[in-house]
């Protein structure tokens, strides 16, 4: 029997409508104290304006929240943090050029009339970051921080609050897999001081270890709502999409590669050394390593936004001088940033100006707009092919769901003819929907005859997506491996451990 | 439907045509200037108020190519005063040197918004800083040549490019050179925008300008080219207003400004990203339309621009309403 | 990553820095002029202190920019500000020593109230800070403009000590200059105030998640800007005697704030920078218009100097931009 007074947090019939869309209705969720209750779902499912709602950020049109049984009403997020709601994001809410003190402090700052206590601050934030077992300085302007520290640091700030319910979203997206364990072990004591956790996550495996309770959500409404032990990672895919997980990953292509596409030998800059590689047509070769191994400036390099120092790339017969990306991209390779939203999209022009802006970008400046190649119905066509879901293709980019924006800016490549596509993290944050037609369109694009090279932290889908894959550590390739590899191993040469020589020279 | 819903649409943008808000503007302030001297209906004052607006709408049209790369250029008021003091000086009444006199004062203008363009996309000098700095620059090369005071002279053959009223044309009666001059820019800047490619890359760059570049549109090649745009079309405003007002050395002062205004009432975003020439055109006859309506009831010349200020305020306001805000 | 050349790492850092190149660079050129024209008198005390005076106005505009700039907003009323306070302080007082407090008074409450309508347009109606501040100054300007024949007058001679008389020779108004510039620096580095003035500019979402009323210190920025504008306008207004409409707009306070402001470090996209690069950019101004005179520029060749410099010195220092400006 579950008493009332145990329940921290009860979101009932809680209903969220913006223009167009409806993004929750009447969904009840509650969290218990001294429970990890993890809420599941696709993009665009809620979880996110669920999460908003709670922190004092959205107002809902309907339902209610209680707190220990008492009825709020959070009209900012002063009033909900001020309740004991603390909500840790995605390091998108640190000030670069601050402290991490400073930030971790942030809103709730120790100031002795007015003036404030930094000396105090740095040592309660040197104590915080202790307690996640990790040793940055608490003086260190943001700036300076990998991207996974920051997320350490956005941990702490949310630690900092003393909250009764701990809302995380999606926490470990940019951690590492120790830095995760120590982040569970800090939520199971957490838990077991009696404070409400609430979890959210794509990772399926992470949900399964850590939580006690799983909701999932699906366009808006409450699936199920269930106890661990009665679950299993097919239960959760299956509510989240109804499909199977094993149809999850393409199927193997035909026949075997082709000729050499990418050609990239004894190239280096400053964050890369010796980088021999080949990619041949038809092949998707995967990129695996830790957050600095040096996979994400290859990509770059590749397509040259961060472009090699010496060396020399051979592109499809020829040369390739890509001193910058738009050279790379007259030479044929694409690139899919792994921030859509920073490096990706432009939110303000329509879903259409998106997918064609390669084209607008490459094609002659007298070239008109609309007509030919650059017409409407051939890019709409493109559009539709690849299950882009919009009401209408000249409204703003910016009210698709992340895997409708994601596939948009595969058809970009796909409309300027390219050869080569490089994708990093392509699939970070969208729904498992869009996951598998991402995936399915990369099978299709080196079955005709081109080449993929895919950056991923996410081991898993680096496996079932790749022919082969190189692993790099520290600035090198330290490994390649064949399809049908282990974690385990990947993560053995990510470390740096087993250093193999780089499986030999590919004959041409 | 109801008027709620009428509004509710309108915001939304779902009523078929999109309907510039500069025009509605423009509409409502032009009525109100026939209702308070009817004869403005009549072709003659009415192109003689298009002729009066002109320099406006050209300098408009050229800040539109600014601002739709998401940033600004301040020195097109002071690229006016020196076009007009430098025309009078190098001409000095000979009316033979006036066309040759009108190419160097558009390579004059070329090289500043090259300038300017290289200091903002090369030198990443924040375009408010950039062209505050030429407007000082220029204003000072204006005034030192002229020695502070009008000097020279600008022939008939000049002024009638500003001034000249064609008495004979069909179906207006009267058409003014100038205003054939700005039909002229109008659809060359309508052209540069939505016949090529330039529309579409400048408001990429506004949008996103890492997008932008990660897609392979020539940043800096683009913005230079929006600067350059800005002060040729600063260059053709003031040929005009040397033209139909004469040499003054405060020719200039304050254009830049307005021309940013008259796009703002038109819908562009000042952030870039978004704007039409429609709009820029709409936004800068709206606001002449104020000028005159204010001139015609009499107001004290100090208090129109209490008027200006207080509509520029109230068009981005709804600007902001009709784009909605995150909730 | 590509290796920084060395020009590149030879650039100052942080703030502090800046603010200390800008003033040795500035008193170098001084200095260098003065004694290339043999006018060693401006190096004199007199001269010095004469220097200073000559950094009180724009200085006191700028701080006021600072912090509004801070926030990642604009505020283009400054110089209407100036000459309605200037005018309105002459208009009150008519000559009359009873009259300076009240008049002091009513020009700090005018300016505040011009503040809080710019903050308020900015954060809490979501217009553009450009066009806001531009647009309130308009309808100001415009109303200063229309009334200023009904609004004669002069400051009463004791107010002209305000300028004019001081210890050792040192106006007062240094005096209050150094005061507030000094006040602006501590509250920005040290207070609660500062940490979120910066957390405003820096990460307006960020700060709004982390339960800050970001609108609050937006609407405070304003204010701050414009009681410095207030105060400016009470300095020239004693330094002149009385003033007319276009004070502000002949002192360019507007655009000329905003540049020693950029000069100086901070950033137009907010969330870095302070006081001191600022006080540094208005020192560095002074200097440069100093120098010109002790040269014998021509006034108008001087605006072109001017203008170049402004654009070279952010140059300088926005050369290690590595991303997109527009």
């Amino acid at each position: 029997m579950i008493m009332a007074a145990e329940i921290a947090l009860e979101m009932r019939a809680i209903t969220k409508r913006f223009p167009g869309v409806v993004a929750l209705s009447a969904v009840s969720f509650d969290c218990r104290r001294g429970e990890i209750h993890a809420i599941c779902g696709e993009n665009g499912a809620g979880k996110s304006t669920l999460m908003n709602i709670l922190g004092g950020n959205y107002r809902p049109d309907g339902g209610e929240i209680r707190l220990d049984g008492k009825p709020v009403r959070f009209r900012h997020p002063q009033q909900s943090r001020a309740a004991g709601v603390s909500i840790i994001y995605q390091e998108l809410s640190l000030l670069p050029h601050r402290t991490v003190a400073e930030n971790v402090f942030l809103g709730v700052e120790i100031a002795r009339r007015g003036v404030l206590a930094t000396q105090a601050m740095r040592a309660r934030t040197k104590e915080l970051l202790a307690r996640i077992g990790s040793a940055i300085d608490p003086g260190a302007p943001v700036s300076s921080l990998s991207i996974a520290s920051r997320q350490i640091v956005e941990i702490a700030k949310g630690l900092l609050l003393d909250a009764r319910i701990l809302v995380l979203d999606e926490p470990t997206a940019a951690l590492e897999d120790r830095d995760a364990q120590k982040l569970f072990t800090l939520l199971r004591d957490l838990r077991q001081s009696g404070i409400a956790i609430v979890y959210i996550s794509h990772r399926l495996a992470e949900v399964t270890e850590i939580a006690d309770r799983i909701t999932v959500l699906k366009d808006g409404a409450k699936v199920w709502t269930k106890p661990r032990s009665e679950i299993d990672l097919g239960m959760i895919v299956s509510a989240m999409v109804g499909r199977d997980l094993s149809d999850f990953y393409p199927k193997r292509p035909a026949g075997a590669p082709g000729a050499a596409i990418l050609s990239v030998r004894d190239a280096s800059n400053a964050a890369l050394h010796d980088i021999n590689l080949e990619v041949r047509a038809g092949e998707i070769l995967g990129v695996g390593g830790l957050e600095d191994s040096g996979k994400a400036e290859l990509a770059r390099a590749i397509f040259g936004d961060a472009p090699f120092a010496s060396g020399s790339i051979r592109i499809a017969g020829g040369a390739l001088d890509a001193h910058s990306p738009r050279a790379a991209i007259a030479a044929g390779v694409g690139y899919l940033p792994s921030d859509r939203k920073l490096e990706g999209l432009a939110m303000k022009q329509s879903v259409r100006d998106n997918a064609l802006l390669a084209l607008h970008a490459m094609r002659r400046l007298l070239s008109i707009p609309g007509r030919g190649g650059l017409a409407a119905d051939a890019i709409d066509k493109q559009l539709v092919a690849r299950n882009v879901r919009a009401a209408d293709f000249g409204q703003q980019i910016a009210s698709l769901s992340g895997g409708n924006q994601q596939k948009v800016i595969l058809c970009r490549w796909l409309a300027h003819d390219c050869r080569l596509l490089v994708c990093v993290e392509p699939t970070r944050g969208i729904d498992i929907a869009a996951k598998a037609a991402v995936y399915e369109t990369m099978r299709a694009f080196a079955d005709a005859g081109n080449a993929l090279i895919v950056v991923s932290s996410d081991l898993p889908e680096l496996i079932g997506v790749s022919d082969r894959l190189v692993v790099m550590h520290e600035g090198r390739i330290v490994g390649e491996l064949p399809r049908g590899s282990t974690e385990e191993e990947i993560m053995r040469l990510s470390l740096g451990l087993g250093c193999r020589d780089p499986a030999g020279r590919e004959s041409a | 439907m109801s008027a709620r819903a009428i509004l509710r649409a309108l915001r939304q943008r779902r009523l078929g045509v999109s309907i510039n808000i500069g025009l509605v503007v423009f509409v409502a302030l032009y009525g109100a200037i026939v209702l308070v001297q009817p004869n403005y209906l009549e072709p003659g004052l009415a192109m003689n108020f298009l002729r009066r607006a002109a320099p406006l709408v050209i300098l408009a049209v050229g800040a539109l190519y600014v601002i739709l790369t998401g940033g600004l250029d301040l020195s097109v008021g002071s690229t006016v005063t020196l076009v007009v003091l430098a025309a009078s000086i190098l001409i000095n009444g000979d009316p033979a040197r006036t066309w040759p006199v009108i190419l160097l004062l558009y390579g004059m203008g070329l090289v500043i918004g090259i300038s300017n363009g290289v200091i903002v996309a090369f030198l990443k000098v924040p375009s408010i800083i950039a062209t505050l700095g030429m407007m000082l620059l220029v204003n000072g090369v204006a005034l030192s040549w002229s020695g502070g005071a009008p000097r020279g002279d600008l022939p008939d053959n000049f002024r009638n490019i500003g001034r000249l009223v064609l008495t004979d044309a069909p179906v207006v009666g009267s058409l003014p050179i100038a205003v054939l001059v700005l039909a002229a820019v109008v659809a060359l800047g309508w052209w540069g925008l939505a016949g090529t490619l330039f529309g579409k890359r400048a408001l990429a760059i506004g949008d996103n300008p890492r997008a932008a570049e990660l897609a392979g549109v020539p940043c800096r090649a683009t913005r230079v080219a929006a600067f350059a745009v800005s002060s040729l079309s600063a260059v053709t405003a003031g040929i005009l207003v040397g033209g139909f007002s004469g040499v003054s050395v405060i020719a200039g002062k304050g254009m830049e400004m307005q021309a940013i205004a008259a796009c703002v009432i038109g819908g562009a975003d000042l952030l870039g990203g978004r704007g039409v020439i429609a709009g820029a055109v709409f936004g800068a006859v709206s606001l002449f339309a104020l000028f005159t309506l204010l001139n015609l009831l009499g107001l004290p010349q100090a208090l129109r621009d209490s008027v200006q200020g207080a509509v520029l305020v109230l068009a981005v306001g709804a600007s902001v309403w009709r784009n909605g805000k995150a909730t | 990553m590509t290796a920084a050349s060395p020009f590149r790492r030879a650039l100052p850092r942080r703030g502090g820095s800046i603010a200390s190149l800008l003033t040795i660079l500035s008193l170098a050129i001084y200095v260098g002029a003065a004694l290339a024209t043999g006018q060693i008198s401006q190096l004199s005390y007199e001269g010095v202190v004469g220097l200073a005076q000559r950094t009180v106005a724009l200085g006191l505009v700028a701080l006021g920019q600072t912090f509004v700039i801070l926030v990642a907003s604009i505020d283009l009323s400054v110089a209407t500000l100036v000459s309605t306070v200037a005018v309105l302080a002459s208009f009150l007082m008519k000559g009359d020593p009873a009259m300076i407090a009240p008049a002091v008074a009513v020009c700090l409450v005018v300016s505040a109230a011009l503040g809080l309508v710019n903050g308020a347009l900015v954060a809490y109606a979501g217009v553009n800070s450009l066009i806001a501040t531009l647009g309130a100054g308009l309808v100001v300007q415009g109303v200063l403009a229309a009334s200023f024949t009904y609004l004669p007058g002069s400051v009463a001679p004791q107010f002209l000590a305000l300028a004019y008389k001081g210890p050792f020779g040192v106006s007062y108004a240094i005096l209050i200059f150094a005061a507030l510039a000094l006040g602006s620096s501590f509250v920005l580095s040290r207070t609660l105030f500062g940490a979120r003035i910066f957390a405003v500019g820096g990460n307006l979402a960020g700060a709004r998640l982390a339960g800050i009323r970001t609108e609050r210190y937006v609407v405070a920025a304003h204010l701050i800007c414009s009681l410095m504008a207030g105060v400016a306008g009470l300095y020239l207004a004693a330094r002149l005697q009385s003033g007319t409409p276009w004070i502000g707009r002949d002192g360019i306070y507007d655009l000329e704030s905003i540049a020693v402001t950029v000069i100086g470090g901070t950033v137009l996209s907010g969330g870095r920078g302070g006081v001191a690069g600022t006080v540094a950019g208005v020192l560095l101004f002074a200097c440069l218009d100093g120098a010109f005179n002790m040269l014998g520029v021509d006034a108008f060749f001087k605006q072109v100097l001017r203008g170049a410099i402004v654009i070279a010195a952010v140059a300088v220092h926005a050369a290690r931009t590595k991303g997109h400006v527009a």
